[in-house]
């Protein structure tokens, strides 16, 4: 009982922010609020930019997710040994993990964009001309550039997970499978992959539910339409006429709505496979 | 493992080297000049001029370093140990209550930190917590709690309770097992749920922005206003100064985690 | 005492911290911090306050135009102050531009603090022959595919507005506040003007940056041609900070320049309001104007009605702009305009993204 206690403590400001959002949402607090009405709510659930906006940050989070993911076991099967180069490797693998999400998006701008580093590099190898000869990648309605960032900064977390899972069974897993009579694919597909999924289907979902909330990446890679949850949130927020404000409450309140969703889909696996153990 | 497959092994740890590297370095080359248009591969003009200023600017860059250092610690020490009793209080439980209570304590997580700042600027400022260190804080403790709360849960999971157990058999009271027995097991996983609330509070933007009102401001903000300004130089500076610390983490963190294996094993 | 401004421009910033401050301090005993905030932040700022009685955080804010209007419509700032100032005298009262920020008289509940005004920015070494009004520009732009766009805050709509001036036969269509029927009129030309270059704009017009700083990125790295300012002097400062090429050049549109005055104010819970109105007074001062004016300092426009000044401190006015690069003073005057009620930037802006940014075919 003590630990249910604890565990609204820990929740409890989060409760809190759901109830003003939700008053804000009604209009009856917040910047510009006139009173209890459904107006705000009406506006934004008719708009249909803010569908797609939410449509599109859950491409952008599916997609980083597993990108993320793929990379991750990708990098723990690859250098799953003790030598020097797969130690190597592994270390080199976290590095993104203490570089600042700001930072991560600002470097690439900087590398991706029409004008950046491989534009250079191109080029410089005489592959084009002009910037515009580069295909885009950021601030492109598919989100590749948005896409690539934020894997590149989510893998070392999947990566680190996917290490400890190799490095506890793997070496069992694998002997078992080959004493079987199973070939290096086989082993990898009927061995290390399901426990590799095991152990990493709750963690991806956390990264799916963080990064589908995460602003700073977005407002510098992401386009102008479809506009991501976030962006449209931010901008709610800020705008220069008050009473549009209150349907930042809103959009806040889908964005915990996804949260709460990830939360909900993240206990299921994780009991499913804990189950299973 | 055959020892034939060197070659390729190398060639892939050199791309993902690269592939983690680079915007590091591409930051490096920024930091260090101005001028630096497309498409030159190098910087137009080798300067000193961004370290320069934020030398000269040094009252605000180091004030604002020196605030975002305090914070995490802050954040840091008070998640990691309110942590620890959380996840063990949590992690007692089983059935649907202790799903519902990790669910709960995922939420501060799960959260966009700018859907929580907006909910969370009201109470906080009525509490006369806005604007002042304390209120960031707080605001930083919120999901710096919820990430090593469910950390514990997961390491009280797999928790051998009989030492407890036995030690209590053994007539120690409740106090002596947490402070005799199961805290020293702990010590490794506290050095990691400390990194952990120090890197959440670290990097956080929004809360810090919302709560702190623009007069605590910390080096995640001063970055952000430059990226705003289009000033680029000046930002891959501020940038490699907020990468700094949590490299630093990573690696003493890796080594002492060597050094316990050791020592433990 | 605590000012809220922006901090996103290391020149600016200089110019507050290390000249300003020292002065304050040693001449008036006032220790000047400054924190960072800007428009709608500042708003919501103080709208959160009141809502939570909390304690004021600033004693004076940097604004203008919809900042000043959101505040004045919510009561938020203290006042009226500034028409008692020593130094408001010697302010150039007979400009609109001074006097009424967005078509709203101050009425002393600001005080003026530097002006600006529109243009484009280009670089003389890939377009040597710039076009000069917004005819010429569409048909730059349909000849040169790809190379032009405008951001989607404040720059770019300020940039909006030019156009629905050039496409209304100027400023005189849209006098005597805020009409929904001259705005539907109008505003239909520009939309037709929009769409019919749009396809010709960066990406096609599908998509813009955001801010007029990544505008600035594209433009310095060879994406676009063209880059765009409220602040006529900012290619001075930018190309000194190494952010634009150093080829980069003003440029004022014929059809009219935008010009707009920027503004400190007093908010209704400032802790400190005397100190503020200290601050706000040496702002004011000859000195203070004529540092800030310098071309390597921020170039910033003065407020002052330099024949007011006593003949030794006008001469010092006339002394200044020797930055080849300027524009001349006669040039800019010639074609300024004054800004709208505040309510079409509004309109604009929410219809802009609307109709055009959320149409991307």
């Amino acid at each position: 009982m003590r630990g249910l206690l604890v565990a609204i403590l820990v929740a409890g400001p989060v409760l809190a922010g759901i109830a003003y959002s939700m008053l804000g949402a009604l209009g009856v607090v917040g910047p510009g609020a006139s009173g209890v009405s459904l107006r705000h709510l009406q506006v934004v659930l008719a708009d249909s930019a803010t569908w797609w906006g939410l449509l599109w940050t859950v491409w952008i989070a599916l997609a980083s997710t597993l990108l993320a993911t793929i990379l991750a076991m990708g990098t723990a099967v690859a250098f799953r040994a003790e030598r020097g180069v797969d130690r190597f490797a592994r270390l080199v693998a976290v590095v993104p993990l203490a570089v600042p999400h700001v930072v991560a998006a600002l470097g690439a701008v900087l590398v991706l964009s029409q004008s950046g580093l491989l534009a250079r590099l191109a080029f410089a190898a005489n592959l084009q001309t002009s910037p515009a000869d580069m295909p885009p990648l950021i601030y492109d309605r598919y989100g590749i550039g948005l896409i690539l960032a934020l894997s590149w900064k989510e893998f070392p977390f999947l990566a680190l997970i996917a290490f400890s899972v190799i490095a506890r069974r793997g070496a069992l897993l694998e002997e078992t499978a080959r004493s079987l009579g199973a070939g290096p694919l086989q082993t990898f597909r009927v061995a290390t992959l399901p426990a590799l999924w095991r152990g990493l289907l709750p963690s991806m979902i956390a990264v799916f539910t963080f990064v589908a909330g995460n602003y700073e990446v977005a407002a510098l890679l992401a386009p102008s339409s479809p506009l991501a949850l976030p962006l449209l949130t931010m901008e709610r927020y800020t705008d220069s006429a008050l009473d549009v404000r209150g349907e930042a409450f809103v959009l806040v309140l889908l964005a915990m709505a996804v949260s709460l969703c990830g939360v909900a889909a993240h206990e299921w696996t994780a009991n499913k496979f804990e189950a299973a153990e | 493992m055959k020892a034939s497959r060197s070659g390729p092994r190398v060639g892939l740890t050199l791309v993902l080297a690269i592939g983690a590297l680079l915007p590091l370095a591409l930051l490096v080359a920024l930091s260090v000049s101005v001028e630096w248009f497309y498409p030159t591969l190098l910087p137009g003009r080798w300067s000193s001029a961004n370290w320069d200023f934020l030398g000269r600017g040094s009252e605000v860059i180091f004030s604002s370093l020196w605030t975002s250092v305090a914070l995490a610690l802050c954040a840091g020490v008070v998640s990691s140990i309110a942590g620890l009793f959380a996840g063990r209080e949590i992690a007692r439980l089983d059935g649907w209550r202790r799903r519902l209570a990790v669910a709960l304590a995922f939420l501060p997580v799960a959260v966009p930190p700018l859907a929580l700042s907006i909910g969370l600027q009201y109470s906080l400022l009525r509490a006369g917590l806005g604007g002042r260190f304390v209120g960031v804080m707080v605001a930083h403790i919120v999901p710096a709690l919820g990430y090593t709360t469910l950390f514990f849960v997961g390491i009280f999971a797999v928790f051998d309770w009989r030492v407890e157990q036995e030690a209590r058999s053994l007539g120690a009271n409740p106090f002596d097992v947490l402070r005799r027995v199961t805290l020293p097991l702990l010590r490794r996983p506290l050095v990691e749920a400390f990194a952990l609330g120090f890197l959440v509070s670290w990097a956080q933007v929004p809360l810090t922005l919302l709560i702190g009102q623009g007069l605590v401001n910390t080096l995640p903000l001063e970055l952000m206003s430059y990226v705003n300004a289009g000033q680029d130089h000046l930002a891959a500076t501020a940038g490699l100064v907020l990468t700094i610390p949590p490299l630093a983490l990573l690696v003493v963190a890796g080594l002492a985690v060597r050094r316990l294996r050791v020592v433990i094993a | 005492m605590q000012w809220r401004m922006w901090r996103g421009d290391p020149s600016i910033n200089d110019y507050v911290d290390r000249w300003a401050a020292p002065r304050l301090l040693r001449e008036y005993g006032i220790t000047l911090r400054t924190i960072d905030g800007q428009g709608p932040a500042i708003v919501n700022q103080l709208v959160v306050e009141r809502d939570a009685r909390a304690r004021g955080s600033a004693d004076l804010v940097w604004i203008n135009g919809e900042t000043f209007n959101n505040l004045r419509k919510e009561n938020l700032l203290y006042g009226p102050w500034a028409h008692r100032l020593p130094a408001a005298r010697y302010v150039d009262s007979l400009s609109p531009i001074v006097m009424r920020d967005f078509e709203q008289p101050t009425s002393g509940f600001e005080s003026p603090w530097g002006r600006v005004q529109f243009t484009l920015i280009y670089d003389s070494a890939r377009v040597p022959a710039p076009p000069r009004t917004i005819a010429e520009l569409a048909r730059w732009i349909r000849a040169n595919p790809g190379r032009f766009t405008h951001d989607q805050q404040f720059t770019g709509m300020t940039f909006l507005k030019s156009v629905l001036y050039a496409e209304n036969g100027g400023r005189r269509s849209f006098e005597n506040g805020f009409s929904e029927k001259r705005y539907a009129e109008g505003s239909q030309r520009l939309w037709a003007w929009l769409n019919g270059v749009r396809p010709y704009f960066w990406r096609r017009g599908e998509t813009y940056p955001a801010g007029v700083a990544d505008l600035h990125r594209l433009f310095a790295n060879g994406e676009v041609d063209f880059t765009m300012s409220y602040n006529e002097n900012e290619v001075i400062t930018k190309v000194r900070q190494g952010v634009l090429p150093r080829t980069s050049r003003a440029l004022v549109l014929r059809d009219g320049s935008i010009a707009n005055a920027h503004f400190v104010g007093i908010p209704f819970n400032a802790p400190n309001p005397a100190g503020s109105m200290v601050v706000a007074n040496f702002l004011l001062s000859a000195a203070a104007q004529l540092e800030k004016l310098r071309p390597e300092v921020w170039a910033d426009g003065t407020v002052l009605d330099v024949r007011k000044l006593p003949p030794e401190l006008a001469v010092m006015f006339r002394g200044v702009d020797t930055d080849p690069r300027a524009i001349p003073r006669d040039t800019l005057r010639r074609y300024e305009v004054s800004e709208l009620a505040a309510e079409y930037t509004q309109r604009i802006s929410r219809d802009w993204k609307a109709r055009i940014r959320a149409n991307p075919r």
